[in-house]
């Protein structure tokens, strides 16, 4: 891959995934001073992930690295507007929720359900597949969202 | 009233209690001037109103107990205790020994971050004095009656035009976003409508996920686009419940397993009745998914 189609595939997929946290902020009735914060959030963390994933990272590790620097750039946010982080972590993370694989693990189902003779175990071994990454890829979503809160806001429990 | 007629032994006992010196009390914890009766009445039914509104618009366990946490102590209580429930709040709200507890059913209403931001603020002000208690009633007031801050068909084009983008990620082409762009619009149009009609929320999502996929099965049908099953898949994707979903493991992970089993659980039901309006539209329009 040359220079020139990796910085093509860099701004599409920046462009993209941020459009795609701005329709979710929009939807959530993110008030409109903080859409761009909400943008640049969405884009930072599925660029990222895309950006692991070329370099040969599986979708788990890629996810825990760009959900990571959204929950880092919301903290800067927040304080940056005075707002709660959560804004922009719910907003960025919404381009990394595993939307695909969570779809292809119930569709896998009803193919299953429908399916005959070996066919059935193959697609259900395949649903069964999808949904353990769904699940993997949303733990590890939702510590990188997390990430600041867990390692720099501790506190003695028992105090 | 009944306790008059025991010799007034209860309201001994009573007495005997109040007059102990408090947990926090002894830990030095306190320096507030105690609340009156009717003072501290109002400050818990503020706190638990700003706590139903955090957990009604989508907050996260954690979120909901510092806030409503911070707001109580703010209006001059000496500790509050959260029970951050899936679907009501408790809150016990302690002055001087005195104590009250209060419970509040909590219906979740959907996703509103406008309201998270704007109760936040509210806590911000009363921390620093600008606010008192009857200009935080007020302000809860209007935050209860507040709408969107967008039109329907702003939100209906930016959720069309997000799905649009998702299956431009996914490496669809020009066709393929168009009929994305325009199911998912139409759908969120229909989400809206049923919405407006108070219909049961999973109700809704059966039927939005047939709408979206009825029209995005228009490219499998004609073999349009490079890749026709893409207008499926990002279609629906307006109804994923990442919002529950992240929140769910956020909450596991933070200690509060019930809400987050119970919201882990809400997830899934949703998913679940995607792919039951999906299987429908699919099974009409003899299209397949995969």
């Amino acid at each position: 891959m040359t220079a020139f189609d990796l910085l093509k595939m860099v701004l599409g997929d920046v462009l993209w995934s941020g459009v795609a946290a701005l329709g979710f902020a929009v939807l959530f009735n993110v008030p409109k001073r903080l859409l761009l914060g909400c943008f640049l959030c969405g884009a930072v963390g599925h660029t990222l992930r895309t950006l692991c994933l070329n370099s040969g990272a599986s979708v788990e590790v890629g996810t825990l690295i760009g959900a990571g620097a959204v929950g880092f750039l919301s903290v800067y946010l927040s304080s940056r507007f005075g707002v709660p982080a959560s804004i922009f972590t719910v907003t960025g993370a919404i381009p990394l929720v595993p939307g695909v694989f969570a779809y292809q693990t119930v569709i896998g189902l009803l193919h299953a359900t429908s399916a005959t003779g070996s066919q059935t175990v193959d697609f259900l071994s395949a649903a069964g597949l999808n949904g353990v990454r769904t699940a993997l890829i949303l733990c590890s979503l939702a510590f990188g969202i997390a990430a600041p809160t867990l390692l720099l806001g501790r506190s003695n429990p028992a105090a | 009233m009944a306790a008059g007629s025991l010799g007034g032994t209860v309201e001994r006992l009573q007495a005997g209690f109040y007059s102990m010196p408090t947990l926090f009390q002894t830990c030095g914890y306190t320096s507030k001037p105690p609340l009156d009766y009717e003072t501290l009445r109002d400050v818990i039914d503020l706190s638990l109103w700003a706590g139903q509104l955090l957990l009604q618009s989508g907050a996260e366990s954690q979120q909901v107990e510092e806030t409503v946490h911070r707001l109580g102590t703010g209006l001059g209580c000496d500790w509050l205790d959260i029970l951050v429930s899936p679907n009501a709040l408790v809150i016990t709200a302690i002055s001087d020994g005195e104590f009250r507890t209060k419970v509040r059913r909590v219906v979740n209403i959907g996703v509103n971050l406008q309201v998270i931001v704007e109760v936040s603020t509210l806590v911000q002000r009363v921390l620093a004095g600008e606010l008192n208690r009857q200009e935080l009633r007020t302000e809860l007031v209007r935050i209860s009656r507040f709408q969107s801050g967008y039109s329907r068909w702003t939100v209906a084009l930016m959720v069309g035009a997000a799905c649009a983008a998702f299956s431009s990620l996914f490496g669809g082409d020009a066709i393929i976003f168009g009929i994305t762009f325009l199911a998912a619009t139409v759908a969120m149009l229909v989400r809206q409508e049923l919405q407006k009609r108070y219909f049961n929320p999973f109700i809704t999502v059966v039927v939005t996920a047939f709408a979206a996929s009825s029209i995005a099965g228009i490219a499998s049908i004609f073999h349009l686009g490079n890749q026709p099953q893409l207008t499926l898949i990002s279609a629906v994707l307006l109804l994923v419940p990442g919002v529950p979903l992240i929140n769910s493991v956020q909450d596991l992970m933070k200690g509060y397993p019930m809400t987050g089993i119970a919201r882990g659980v809400t997830g899934a039901v949703i998913a679940a009745c995607i792919a039951l309006g999906l299987l429908l539209a699919m099974s009409l329009l003899r299209v397949n998914g995969l």
